[in-house]
Parts: structure tokens; C-alpha cells; sequence
């Protein structure tokens, strides 16, 4: 499976790639929104961990802009971040997005955890 | 004018005798002369009356258009009989063209009046006289609170008083407190995920394996980090609290599935103390309440973690559930340290901490319970306490069942 990380922490970024790389996923990260959307339409991952508040683009610019895409709109999208008010969540579930992660409330154990998961889940439909 | 009077009476009557007719003139003169002065009186006073009504009328008038909300009556037909310079520009019209006219008739291009006239037809219709409350959005960027209130005036002259606010400051306040609890929560929160991650992969020996001297120098530091990312969590949850003190989407809900997810939630931290927890659930399925999941579940959180921390170790917690009369009654026992006397008052204030737990425990922010009470009371609920220093605490809270009604839609 190919997964996208956009992320512009690169402490954050370099660790979840290399936690998600042991597992033998396929990794592609991106700095930025912008870069982010542009690595999408290349590597045309299966799943992108999308961080919200980032330079050039947010993480809901970004979103915004995959609604638009034919190709873009069917990528599933977990939401990493360190905000998480009903407000954001409601807006985000109304763009489509699979499953939100509160940075501060996971381990990166367990953000693979739930990829891998969400890896079956997406498998069996 | 006085000549004129008294000429008619002398033509008019006929001539009896002199003295009696010079007589009876002077009583008639004498009569006129009061009722004049009365007739004056009268009148005076009817133009006072009326220079009051007009003072009154402009007055009120005054009052009407410099009042910082759009007004609008209608009278029984729904013709617009009075409406206000700010209700002009809510509509776009000018005046002429809106006096006299159906408001359900009145047109300007770049409005959507849809929402308005729904709010003026459900308010119409209110039967209590409280009226309609509604938020619109009309056309651009400008928020509108409608309300629409039946006025009777008398059982034939039935109007309608609308009256619009304009909401938009109150709304671009709101958008701002969200991306500024946003910003800080990130800002606040992502040095500490960096700290999180690291730290628990160097625990996980994903980068080579630790000496046990580093191994507990790390865990204790994850520790420290853990409780500041709790004490940002807590912080960040007051922000959203205070923030209107709405509820986010109130559900229907069984209390038993918040509490029952909150213990399962807590199982670890209750292994580590060694404390029993005894979970009366309900012998049947309890009524459903009306309520923010989220939000009720972080009161019961709170509670079950104060409860465990405030309890030494292998001490017992109780959890009950009940119905009262129209209230669901949670109930949490605990056999901790108890909450001073002198301190029981201020214990739901914001930032309090009791000073024996200060001396047990040096982490908590005060926040727990202030924001506990905050979610009750916008719940319609109750929430109180029974302590003794040193035997335990027992917190209770109630939320009102939902009405039946609502139950069939839900």
C-alpha cells in the first residue's frame, strides 16, 4: 500500500515514515499543502495523513482542492493533527475525510496501528 | 361671537315681558358663560392630550427607528404598516416601496427571502406569543437573527412584530475564538507530540536498545510530558466550554454506554492502584437523555479520574446508575482523602484545587470540575457532592430524560 505523508514538522514526518517504511509500506512525504497535492496527482497513494495547519496550503485547502479532483476525491484521508474542536471535525467528515488523529494522544505505534487497521478495513470493501 | 349667541336667543324666543326676558337672558348669558368656560376646558384639555399624543407617537417613533435592530409590523393581513431606516436596509427597499405592501410579496434581487418569510410563517403560528427565533443568512456575508412574535392587539387586530438583529459580529467573533484555539492548541501541542514521539521511540528501542538507567530516566520524563499534554487538553477543553457554552449536536444517549466506554477507558490507570471498581449497571435499559456524548462522557471522565487519583491505593469506587422521577441520577463513591470542609463551597470554581490534594498530588489544573459543572448546567442537569476529610467523596449528577415526543422523531 501507498501512503502519502504530508506533514511539515519534519521531526513528526521522518518518524512516521520510517515507523510506517518497517512495516513495509510504500512512503512518499511531502512538506507542505502545495506539495502535498501535486505529490498526489504522481504517486497516486492508497491513503494520505494529512496534517491541517501547514504553509502554502492547509490541510482543509487541501481537502477543499481534492473534492474538486476526479481522480483526487476517491484517495481516503486520515487527518493528523493537534487541534480537533467539533467545529473542524464536522468540517472535515463533510469533506470526506476517514479518521482524525490528535498528535498529542497517539504514539506513533499506534498512529501505524491504525493505519493498519484501517489498511483491512479499506481491503475488504 | 358672544353678540352673535345672544342675538339668536332673543330672536328665537318670544317676548313675554321685559323684565323676565332681561331676566332670563342674563341667566342664559350666565349659562353660556359656564358652558363656554367648560366647552374651553374641554378643548384644552383635548389639545393637551392630543400634543401629548403626538409627542408620545414621535417619541416612540424616534425610539423605533434609532433602535440598533431592524423592526417590522404587519397587520393582519401582512401588510407592512410600520418599519424601521435599519429593517429598510436589511431588505434592501426604501420605505415608500415597502409601506402598505404584502411582505410576502416584496421583492429585491439579491436577497434570499426563503429563510425570513419561514421564520415570519412559523412565528405567525406560535401559540404560546413567544415567537420565532431564527438564524438566516439573507444574501452576502451578513448573519441575521430573525424573530417573529404574534401581537395582539385586540381579538380582531392581530399583528406581527418582527424584529432582526444582525448577527455577523457575533458570528466573526465566533470564527475567530476557533481559529485562535486552533492556532494554540497546535502551537501549544506540537512541541509536545515532537517530545511524545521521540521520546516513546527511543523507549520502543527503535533506534538501539536502552541501559534501565535510561530506560526510567526516559519513562519518567514521558511522564512529565504526558502530564503537560493533559494540562493543554484540559486548557483547550475550558476554551471550547466557555465559548458559548453551547452544546455541540445533543443526541439522544444512554448514559450507561458514556459511562460504560469512561471505565473501560480508565482500566489501566485502575490496575496500577489496585483499586476495585464496583459498576451497578441498571437492572433495565434506563430512558434516554438528550445530550452532547462528547461532552458528557468528559464529565464522567472527570469524575472517575478524580476519583482515581484522589483514592489511595486497593481503595473502592462505586458507580451507580438511576432514574428519578424525570432524571437520569449518576452517582461515583469514591474512599479517598474527601474534600476539606472549608474548601467545599469554592470546589466548582475555576482553577481550584484542594489544599490536600495539592500536597498529594503536584499535577492537576483546577479544571476538572469547574468544567464538569459547566456541561452539566448546559444540560438542564444538576451536579453536587457529599465529602468528609479522610472517609471519601461521592459526586452526583442528574440530566433531565428526553421528552417522549422528541423520542419518536430521534
Amino acid at each position: 500500500m501507498k501512503i502519502l505523508i504530508v506533514e511539515d514538522d519534519e521531526l513528526l514526518r521522518e518518524m512516521l515514515a520510517r515507523k510506517l517504511i518497517e512495516k513495509s509500506y510504500i512512503i512518499e512525504t511531502a512538506e507542505d499543502g502545495e506539495i502535498g497535492l501535486s505529490a498526489m496527482r504522481v504517486f497516486k497513494p492508497d491513503l494520505v495523513l494529512l496534517d491541517l495547519i501547514m504553509p502554502k496550503k492547509s490541510g482543509f485547502q487541501v481537502l477543499e482542492e481534492m473534492q474538486t479532483d476526479e481522480l483526487l476525491r476517491k484517495i481516503p484521508v486520515i487527518i493528523i493533527s493537534n487541534s480537533g474542536q467539533p467545529v473542524e471535525l464536522e468540517k472535515a467528515k463533510q469533506l470526506g475525510v476517514l479518521d482524525w488523529i490528535i498528535k498529542t494522544e497517539f504514539n506513533p505505534s499506534e498512529v501505524v496501528e491504525k493505519v493498519m487497521t484501517l489498511e483491512k478495513q479499506l481491503f475488504l470493501k | 361671537m358672544e353678540n352673535d349667541k345672544q342675538k339668536t336667543i332673543f330672536e328665537t324666543k318670544p317676548l313675554i315681558g321685559a323684565d323676565e326676558t332681561i331676566k332670563e337672558a342674563k341667566w342664559k348669558d350666565e349659562e353660556f358663560r359656564k358652558i363656554r368656560l367648560a366647552f374651553m376646558n374641554i378643548l384644552e384639555d383635548t389639545e393637551a392630550a392630543r400634543q401629548e399624543a403626538i409627542r408620545e407617537k414621535a417619541q416612540t417613533l424616534a425610539i423605533i427607528n434609532n433602535i440598533p435592530n431592524g423592526i417590522i409590523v404587519l397587520d393582519k393581513d401582512n401588510k407592512i404598516e410600520l418599519v424601521n431606516p435599519l429593517a429598510e436596509s436589511f431588505l434592501k427597499s426604501k420605505k415608500d416601496e415597502l409601506m402598505g405592501k404584502n411582505i410576502f410579496k416584496i421583492s429585491s434581487p439579491d436577497l434570499d427571502l426563503i429563510p425570513f418569510y419561514k421564520v415570519i410563517k412559523n412565528g405567525k403560528k406560535d401559540k404560546i406569543k413567544y415567537g420565532l427565533r431564527r438564524e438566516i443568512v439573507m444574501g452576502g456575508n451578513k448573519f441575521l437573527e430573525v424573530s417573529a412574535v404574534p401581537l395582539e392587539i385586540s381579538e380582531q387586530d392581530k399583528k406581527t412584530l418582527i424584529i432582526i438583529y444582525d448577527v455577523s459580529r457575533d458570528k466573526l467573533i465566533e470564527s475567530m475564538k476557533t481559529e485562535f484555539v486552533s492556532i494554540a492548541a497546535h502551537q501549544l501541542r506540537t512541541p509536545l507530540s515532537a517530545i511524545k514521539w521521540t521520546i516513546s521511540m527511543l523507549l520502543n528501542g527503535d533506534v538501539g536498545k536502552l541501559t534501565p538507567e535510561q530506560q526510567e530516566l526516559l519513562e519518567k520524563t514521558y511522564e512529565s510530558n504526558e502530564r503537560m499534554i493533559s494540562l493543554i487538553n484540559d486548557l483547550l477543553n475550558v476554551t471550547r466550554i466557555e465559548e458559548g457554552r453551547f452544546l455541540y449536536k445533543p443526541a439522544p444517549t444512554h448514559l450507561e454506554l458514556l459511562t460504560e466506554t469512561a471505565i473501560q477507558n480508565a482500566e489501566d490507570l485502575l490496575k496500577i492502584k489496585k483499586i476495585k471498581l464496583d459498576y451497578k449497571k441498571p437492572k433495565r435499559v434506563l430512558p434516554q437523555i438528550l445530550a452532547d456524548q462528547e461532552k458528557v462522557g468528559l464529565v464522567i471522565q472527570n469524575l472517575l479520574e478524580n476519583a482515581i487519583k484522589y483514592t489511595p491505593e486497593e481503595g473502592t469506587i462505586q458507580i451507580s446508575l438511576g432514574q428519578e422521577k424525570n432524571n437520569i441520577l449518576f452517582k461515583i463513591k469514591d474512599s479517598g482523602v474527601g474534600i476539606p470542609q472549608d474548601q467545599q463551597n469554592r470546589i466548582f470554581t475555576k482553577f481550584f484545587r484542594g489544599s490536600n490534594v495539592m500536597r498529594l498530588e503536584t499535577d492537576g489544573s483546577g479544571l476538572g470540575l469547574y468544567t464538569a459543572k459547566n456541561i452539566i448546567d448546559a444540560h438542564k442537569g444538576k451536579i453536587w457532592f457529599e465529602s468528609q476529610e479522610g472517609q471519601g467523596t461521592t459526586f452526583y449528577f442528574t440530566l433531565p430524560i428526553m421528552p417522549k415526543d422528541k423520542n419518536k422523531t430521534a
